[in-house]
C-alpha cells in the first residue's frame, strides 16, 4: 500500500515527507511551495512503502492547477496521511472531514505541535481520535518530534466513522468538533506579530519592502562579487592554473585537442576568461563566476522564504502587480525565476487562470534574467562602474512594467484577485534552511555544468569549422546595423540558446565599448531563454502559447536592442 | 449597523454577515474558513487597491479589494444591530 500526504497549503507536508523518506524536497514558509507531487520510499517495519508528497489544498474542489493535481492523485488509491496545521485546527478539519467521507484508510497528523504549546492552545488529541475514528498523532516536522510515533502508527490507518451529509453541514460538524476538543487562551501580542503588522502597514510596508529588496540585491551583488574575485578566482589561479598549464605544455601548446581542452593562449598564457577551452573557461564560468552569485542568491532567498516574508511582499506590491494582470502571489514565481527560470515558470501553477499563468511565464522568460546571466553581466559591466549596470537593470524594469501592462490589456481572460494566507513569521530552522540551500546548489551544479561544457565545446567546434563566420555574416544586418554590435556577437546569440552565461562569456574577448556591452547584455538577457526553460515553457503553456511568447519576445528584443542603441548613441554614453 | 469589510476600521472587530459574491468567490472564501458568523478583525489594507488583511482565529489572510468590498460585516464594538 502507498501513502499520500494531504493537507492545507503550508501545513508541513513537505517537511514530513523529507523526514519520513530521507529524500530532499524544497520546504518553505508559504503556501504553494509544492506544485507537483514528489514520490519517495520510506522504511516501515522492515518493508519499503511508497510515500507521495502532494500539493496543498483547502478542499476537494480545486481552484488552481496544483490543487487539481492533488485531487487527481487522491483517486489513484492508497492510504491518506492527513496533515493538519494544529494552530489552525478549525480550517484544517474542513478538509479532514471531506477526506473521511471518501472512505479510505487514513491517519491524522497534528503538525506544528510546538507552536500549539507556545501559543497557549490546548488540543485533546485523544478525544479527536475517538471522534474521528482514525489514529491521531502529534508532530513537529521541522525538528522531527513525534516522527517515531507517527511511523509506528501508520499501519493503524483505517477508515473513519464520522459522517456529514453536505458542505453546509460540514462546517457545522467542524465547529462542533473544535468546540469539544480545543481551548484557546488569549495569547498576548508577540514581537513577531508586531513586526508582522509593520511589514504589511500601508506606509511602512512598502518602505520595508524596498529596503529588503535593495539589501537582497546588494548582498548578492557585493558578496557574490567578493567571493568571485577574492576566493574563487584566487583559488583557480592557485590550484587549477598549474594543472592546466602542465596539460597545455604536455599537449605542445597547440593542436585541435589543445584548442578544445585548453583553448587559445592569450599572449602565450592561459586566460580563464578568454581562452575558451573546456578545462579553462568551461570550468571557470560555472564554478568561479556563477556559483558564488548563485550561492548568495539562494542564501538570501531561503532566509526570506523560511522567515515567511515572501507572501507579505506579495501583499505590499499586489496593487502594483494588478496593473500587470497579476496579483501579489506572482512575486513567488518571479523571485524564484531570478535564481533560475525553470522553477520560476513551474511555480506559476499557483496562479488561478490561464491568462495569469501566461503573463507570469512570459515576464519570467523575457525580462527576468537568471542568476547565471546576472553574474556574467555584473562581471562584464561592473568593471566600468555602475552606469552600465544601472542602465541594464533600469531597462529590464521598464520592460517588465510595459510588457505586463500591454499583455494585461490585450490578453483575454480573467485575472482574479489574490486570496492568500499569511503564515506566521518564524525563526528559520537552520538545518532545514541549510539543506535547502545545499539542494539548490547541487541542482545548479548538476544542471548547469554539463550544459556549459557542451556550450563551450560547440563554440570550439564552430570556430574550427568556420561556422561562426557564417553565422556572423548571416546575422550581421541585424546585429551590426540595428544593435551596433560587432558581427561576432551573432555567434553568442546562437550559443545563448543553450546557456546564456556561456554566450555572455563569448562577449569578453570581443573588446567592445561600454555602449555595445550594454546593448549586447540586454539583447542576450531578453531574447530566447535557455533550452531548459524552453522545455518547461512548452510543458506549462503548450505549443500555441509558446509560439505567442516567442513572437512577443522577438518583437521586444528587436525594439529594445535597436531603441537602446539609438538612445545611447544620442546621449553618447 | 452593517459595513463592508473595506469600510471597517483598522483593528475593528466584526462578525461576517454575508458573502455577496458569485458562487466562485463564495466557494474560494468558504473553503479557507471565511464564512458567515465568523469573527474577524481588520489588520491593514494597502494603497493602489491592494488587499485587505484580516485576522481570524489568530491567523491572517489577505483578501483582494474587490472581494473584500462584497463581504458584509457587523462591527462588534458598536452595539446593537439595526
Amino acid at each position: 500500500m502507498h501513502y499520500l500526504l494531504m493537507g492545507n497549503p503550508n501545513c508541513g507536508k513537505s517537511a514530513l515527507f523529507s523526514r519520513l523518506t530521507g529524500s530532499h524536497v524544497v520546504v518553505s514558509n508559504y503556501s504553494g511551495t509544492t506544485v507537483e507531487f514528489a514520490s519517495g520510499k520510506m522504511n516501515l517495519e522492515g518493508k519499503t512503502e511508497k510515500l507521495m508528497d502532494i500539493p496543498g489544498t483547502f478542499s476537494l474542489q480545486p481552484s488552481n492547477k496544483a490543487e487539481e493535481a492533488a485531487v487527481e492523485l487522491l483517486e489513484e488509491g492508497g492510504a491518506i496521511i492527513n496533515v493538519l496545521d494544529a494552530t489552525n485546527l478549525e480550517r484544517s478539519l474542513y478538509l479532514t472531514l471531506q477526506l473521511l467521507q471518501i472512505g479510505k484508510p487514513m491517519i491524522v497528523v497534528l503538525n506544528m505541535w510546538d507552536e500549539v504549546m507556545k501559543n497557549d492552545i490546548e488540543i485533546d488529541h485523544q478525544a479527536l481520535e475517538a471522534l474521528l475514528g482514525v489514529p491521531v498523532v502529534t508532530t513537529c516536522a521541522l525538528t522531527g518530534d513525534g516522527l517515531i510515533t507517527l511511523k509506528n502508527r501508520l499501519p493503524e490507518a483505517r477508515t473513519g466513522g464520522l459522517s456529514a451529509d453536505n458542505n453546509s453541514n460540514l462546517w457545522q460538524a467542524v465547529e462542533s468538533i473544535t468546540k469539544k476538543i480545543q481551548t484557546k487562551g488569549e495569547a498576548p501580542e508577540t514581537f513577531w506579530q508586531k513586526l508582522d503588522h509593520t511589514t504589511i502597514h500601508p506606509i511602512s510596508g512598502p518602505v520595508i519592502a524596498l529596503v529588503v529588496l535593495f539589501f537582497s540585491f546588494a548582498i548578492v551583488a557585493w558578496i557574490g562579487d567578493w567571493l568571485h574575485e577574492e576566493i574563487f578566482d584566487e583559488a583557480f589561479d592557485l590550484l587549477w592554473l598549474p594543472v592546466a598549464e602542465y596539460l597545455s605544455i604536455t599537449m605542445g601548446s597547440s593542436g585541435w585537442l589543445h584548442d578544445i581542452l585548453i583553448g587559445e593562449l592569450i599572449d602565450g598564457q592561459i586566460n580563464f576568461e578568454e581562452s575558451f577551452g573546456l578545462l579553462t573557461t568551461g570550468l571557470f564560468i560555472p564554478i568561479a563566476v556563477v556559483l558564488p552569485f548563485v550561492f548568495c542568491f539562494y542564501l538570501v532567498l531561503s532566509l526570506l522564504e523560511d522567515i515567511g516574508y515572501l507572501p507579505r511582499l506579495g501583499v505590499v506590491i499586489d496593487g502594483f502587480l494588478q496593473r500587470l494582470g497579476l496579483h501579489g502571489l506572482s512575486i513567488v514565481p518571479m523571485m524564484l525565476g531570478v535564481g533560475c527560470n525553470v522553477p520560476g515558470v513551474m511555480a506559476g501553477r499557483v496562479l488561478e487562470t490561464k491568462k495569469q499563468r501566461f503573463i507570469v511565464a512570459t515576464l519570467i522568460a523575457i525580462v527576468v534574467p537568471c542568476m547565471a546571466q546576472q553574474a556574467m553581466v555584473i562581471g562584464l559591466l561592473g568593471k566600468a562602474g555602475v552606469t552600465g549596470l544601472a542602465i541594464v537593470y533600469g531597462t529590464l524594469f521598464i520592460l517588465w512594467i510595459m510588457l505586463g501592462v500591454i499583455m494585461n490589456l490585450f490578453i483575454k481572460g480573467k485575472a482574479p484577485e489574490m486570496l492568500i494566507d499569511l503564515p506566521s513569521y518564524r525563526i528559520p530552522y537552520w538545518q532545514s534552511s541549510v539543506k535547502k540551500i545545499y539542494m539548490r546548489m547541487n541542482s545548479f551544479i548538476k544542471h548547469a555544468l554539463p550544459y556549459v561544457l557542451l556550450g563551450v565545446f560547440i563554440v570550439n567546434i564552430f570556430y574550427t569549422m568556420g561556422i561562426i563566420d557564417l553565422i556572423s555574416s548571416f546575422f550581421a544586418p541585424v546585429i551590426t546595423t540595428l544593435f551596433g554590435l560587432p558581427g561576432e556577437a551573432g555567434a553568442a546569440l546562437i550559443v545563448g540558446f543553450l546557456r546564456k552565461d556561456v554566450a555572455i562569456g563569448m562577449l569578453v574577448p570581443l573588446g567592445m565599448e561600454l555602449q555595445q556591452l550594454i546593448v549586447a547584455s540586454i539583447v542576450l538577457m531578453v531574447y530566447f531563454p535557455c533550452v531548459a526553460t524552453f522545455v518547461v515553457l512548452f510543458k506549462e503553456l503548450g505549443w500555441l502559447d509558446l509560439l505567442k511568447l516567442t513572437l512577443i519576445m522577438l518583437v521586444v528584443v528587436l525594439l529594445t536592442g535597436a531603441g537602446l542603441n539609438f538612445l545611447l548613441n544620442l546621449t553618447g554614453i | 449597523m452593517q459595513k463592508t469589510l473595506t469600510e471597517l476600521n483598522r483593528k475593528e472587530k466584526a462578525e461576517i454577515i454575508s458573502l455577496n459574491g458569485g458562487r466562485t468567490m463564495q466557494h474560494r472564501l468558504e473553503k479557507m474558513g471565511i464564512r458567515k458568523h465568523q469573527i474577524i478583525s481588520r489588520i491593514n489594507s494597502q494603497f493602489m487597491r491592494g488587499p485587505v488583511v484580516i485576522s481570524m482565529n489568530g491567523h491572517q489572510t489577505a483578501i483582494g479589494r474587490g472581494m473584500a468590498s462584497r463581504i458584509l460585516v457587523r462591527p462588534l464594538n458598536s452595539g446593537i444591530p439595526k
